[in-house]
């Protein structure tokens, strides 16, 4: 069944309780944009492809600085491999507690995480949603691509 | 006067409220009442605090007061502390409505509507700004409505009333700005391109669209997502 508005709102609401926890509730939103010709990648990008409930993709995108800040509540300073790792583990997480609550009725693909630019290209799709988080001046953003309209 | 200091409740006190699960029910309590003219809390700390009825389990209420959860536990554990709300217990029916299962008798008790209030007779409604929160009028399956029906007549469309007005069909600002993405995922990029408009911000876009079959393909879009006529107030006065 495709997944409505609410559902959708669902994994920007996860990976703001991921990294508000890990933050100490420091995230902060700008206001979100939609984007019809552009993608928006910065240092380190994990994105998970959908299927099913909804068709496309959403992806976290974060500055280096944004991740290293990230990796100092945690472990000290940070790699390049520290900063793939967490984002890695902040998609993973996305990707469980999504899958846990749509089960079967999304298919969630495995995290690709990449730096800069995709390593495959991505389709473009009619628009992509845009939501930019700011923590201690850093960048990063939650970028949602649906591949249509379609409602349920 | 109480004010509130985020963060400087001493450990000992916070560990006395139990862990929070987003199931418990909160309602304002009678010391609320007596304080509330000199109780000093940001806004958004407001909304939350003001949208526990004892009713809505907590998450309902973070998810309605546009908060998240992460931020909506140790509000909620303050507000308990300085005794501004307190637990709601309820009935063994109440919860096994909640919860969406078999009652005693076995009869199907159908889930609660968690996310989806209930929905208020809707006449029209203006277009509002994005940042008043409505009283959840519908959402991803509204109620077709005689509004006056946008017509052009020329005049250029104002980007920020269409959101404005998408946005307020949804009783929540976050989960109504993901319906005007889907609204305009409708709307042909090209039309959009052909008037130098790549990006729609969410808050404040002061784009103006003058090109009639882009008007056109926005009102369509209003239509067929949303199941809504847009109002002519989203043009600009002649």
């Amino acid at each position: 069944m495709p997944l409505n508005e609410r559902d959708i709102y669902y994994f920007i609401d996860v990976a703001l309780a991921h990294l508000n926890k890990i933050t100490g509730n420091e995230i902060v939103l700008s206001d979100p944009s939609i984007e019809f010709q552009s993608l928006v990648f910065s240092a380190y990008t994990g994105l998970l492809h959908l299927k099913d409930g909804a068709e496309g993709f959403v992806y976290l995108t974060a500055s280096q600085q944004f991740l290293q800040y990230l990796a100092h509540s945690n472990r000290g300073r940070a790699t390049e491999e520290d900063c793939r790792e967490i984002i890695g583990d902040i998609t993973n997480t996305i990707a469980h507690t999504v899958h846990k609550r749509f089960g079967a009725a999304l298919r969630i693909s495995e995290p690709r995480i990449f730096s800069t630019v995709p390593d495959d290209p991505i389709e473009m799709p009619p628009a992509v949603f845009v939501q930019p988080l700011i923590w201690r001046k850093e960048h990063a953003y939650f970028v949602l691509g649906l591949a249509s309209a379609e409602n349920p | 006067m109480p004010i509130l200091f985020l963060g400087l409740l001493p450990q000992k006190i916070l560990n006395r409220i139990p862990l929070m699960t987003g199931t418990e029910i909160y309602k304002r309590t009678p010391a609320y009442e007596r304080e509330s003219r000199e109780i000093r809390l940001h806004a958004p700390q407001w909304k939350l605090l003001l949208a526990f009825d004892g009713q809505r389990s907590l998450s309902e209420v973070a998810l309605s007061a546009e908060v998240s959860f992460a931020d909506a536990v140790p509000l909620a554990r303050k507000f308990l502390e300085q005794g501004w709300i307190e637990e709601q217990p309820i009935t063994l029916d109440q919860y096994l409505k909640r919860m969406g299962v078999l009652d005693i008798s076995g009869a199907a008790v159908p889930p609660a509507t968690v996310l989806h209030g209930p929905r208020p007779e809707v006449h029209a409604p203006p277009p509002l700004p994005a940042s008043t929160p409505a009283e959840k009028p519908a959402e991803s399956s509204p109620v077709p409505e005689k509004a006056p029906v946008a017509k052009s007549s020329g005049r250029p469309m104002r980007l920020n009333a269409v959101v404005d007005y998408i946005t307020s069909l949804v009783g929540n600002i976050s989960i109504g700005q993901l319906l005007v993405y889907r609204v305009f995922l409708r709307v042909p990029p090209e039309l959009l391109l052909g008037e130098d408009i790549a990006s729609v911000q969410l808050v404040n876009d002061t784009s103006l669209i003058r090109g009639e079959k882009l008007q056109q393909a926005i009102v369509d879009a209003v239509n067929i997502v949303a199941k809504r006529q847009l109002p002519d107030s989203v043009f600009a006065p002649a």
